[in-house]
């Protein structure tokens, strides 16, 4: 009961309380205020007891009453309120913590937004450099001993090598270049690249070709520039028939190298020109010869060795037969 | 996600599987992926060609061209708004004469390398991609 009056006082209801005339006893029993206030009176007639001011609060124990004087639950003390807005703002990111990383920073790297990582970084870099990184160009260098660290001595000592590319079957052409980069799959970066290529035949064709080797490739390239240059195709056929007979050997390009069924990778070297010494091969020579007296649509799309120059390749280490250094 | 500063190429340049990454920064897609926004050409095993601007390289090397001029192996031309190809089709690149390999390479594999260092520290989440370019 002291509780009540203790709370429900106020400067008003004192007033009120004092400014009011004689109240009728009952009434003043039933007056919180009052100090013949009975609660049991109170809380067993008919109406309620009037409240000394309008918005007053009811409670329905001391309980509650006390847990609403420490604050409870819920309610907006300037504490609480304070509370709730640092867990709002905990993702983002604060501009006076920012601030605080910064000075932490031993280098002084790159830019604002990463902050978080580069006051981190700095103190565990020590701690990390004892596991090295690993990533692509790391690993060139891991493979002394294999066939891939013979392609990176190629590529250290700006070797000129030699890219063998295939086609779904067989074999397409030769890039030759200077190494760059490479990978475990044999991915490679070249520049200065010259690439000598046929794109395989359609149809039928595909069925009767002998398997295109290296000198093939550069004797039909040879053969296709003595083709360009001479005029009339008669000639040129009796020429080719001529040859036929014979086991002269045409000259070839210069570059040839090991021919298709070599398997060893890298360690081919050949010094001179291979020369193809089968009459059948000629008669394959006498087919090209053949086609190309063909009507000049054919000539043009058929089978024809091609060469280009590119600077900058990246071969994707699928197509990838072999590699073999040139030597100097 | 935040981002760097706005660039005009939309996709970001690291991806945000750490399977991935990893698979890129081993291999040699790590170059290709540093020649997002250039205009290259695609050679493809299937001895057709596409050239076009590169949107998005792959740790798998399926590349996705923008902008891009298919020409069969006849000779036959096309002009595609997008292209897709398979990482596994793809024989060439060619590299535009202006960019530095080596550099490339290695922006990337910096770029990679400070992802990775934000994750593991700055937040407390492991997994944290940083789209930039």
């Amino acid at each position: 009961m002291e509780e009540r009056e203790r709370k429900s006082v106020k400067p008003d209801s004192k007033q009120s309380a004092l400014s009011e005339p004689e109240p009728i006893p009952e009434a003043d029993k039933l007056n919180v205020c009052s100090e013949k206030f009975d609660p049991l009176l109170a809380l067993y007639s008919p109406a309620a007891p009037p409240l000394p001011f309008p918005n007053i609060k009811c409670f329905n124990n001391v309980a509650e009453y006390e847990s609403f004087l420490k604050g409870g639950r819920g309610r907006a003390k300037p504490e609480n309120v304070e509370k709730r807005q640092r867990k709002a703002m905990k993702g983002v990111a604060d501009p006076e913590r920012i601030e605080r990383l910064k000075k932490l920073m031993v280098n002084n790297p790159v830019s604002e937004s990463e902050v978080g990582e580069s006051s981190g970084a700095a103190a565990r870099r020590s701690r990390r450099r004892q596991k090295p990184q690993k990533n692509v160009l790391t690993r060139m260098s891991l493979c002394k001993g294999s066939p891939l660290g013979e392609l990176h001595r190629c590529v250290e000592e700006r070797i000129r090598v030699r890219v063998h590319i295939r086609t779904f079957k067989g074999l397409r052409g030769v890039c030759s270049g200077f190494v760059v980069a490479f990978d475990k799959f044999w991915n490679m970066a070249m520049v200065d690249v010259d690439e000598t290529y046929r794109e395989p035949l359609l149809g039928e064709a595909l069925y009767h070709e002998k398997a295109l080797t290296i000198s093939r490739l550069f004797e039909k390239l040879s053969l296709q520039e003595s083709l360009g240059c001479s005029e009339p195709i008669k000639k040129q056929e009796t020429r080719e028939k001529s040859s036929e007979g014979q086991s002269a050997n045409p000259k070839p390009a210069p570059m040839s190298c090991s021919a298709w069924p070599a398997n060893t990778r890298e360690d081919s070297r050949t010094a001179e020109p291979k020369l193809s010494k089968d009459a059948e091969s000629k008669a394959d020579k006498g087919n090209v010869s053949a086609k190309a007296q063909d009507p000049a649509a054919r000539q043009k799309t058929y089978g024809k060795v091609h060469t280009r120059h590119i600077n900058q390749l990246f071969i994707r280490g699928e197509n990838v037969i072999l590699v073999n250094p040139q030597p100097l | 996600m935040e981002s760097e500063a706005a660039d005009s190429a939309p996709s970001c340049a690291i991806v945000n599987s750490i399977r991935e990454r990893t698979i890129a920064e081993n291999s040699m897609v790590v170059l290709l992926q540093g020649l997002q926004g250039e205009e290259v050409t695609v050679d493809l095993r299937n001895e057709c060609t596409a050239r076009g601007r590169v949107v998005n390289v792959d740790a798998f090397m399926n590349v996705r061209l923008e902008d891009v001029r298919y020409q069969d192996r006849r000779g036959q031309s096309t002009q595609l708004q997008d292209l897709f190809i398979t990482g596994r089709n793809v024989r060439y690149v060619h590299i535009p004469d202006h960019v530095n390999i080596m550099k490339t390479i290695q922006n990337q594999l910096a770029k990679i390398h400070r992802v990775r260092n934000f994750a593991s520290e700055g937040g407390s989440r492991k997994e944290f991609a940083k789209k930039m370019k």
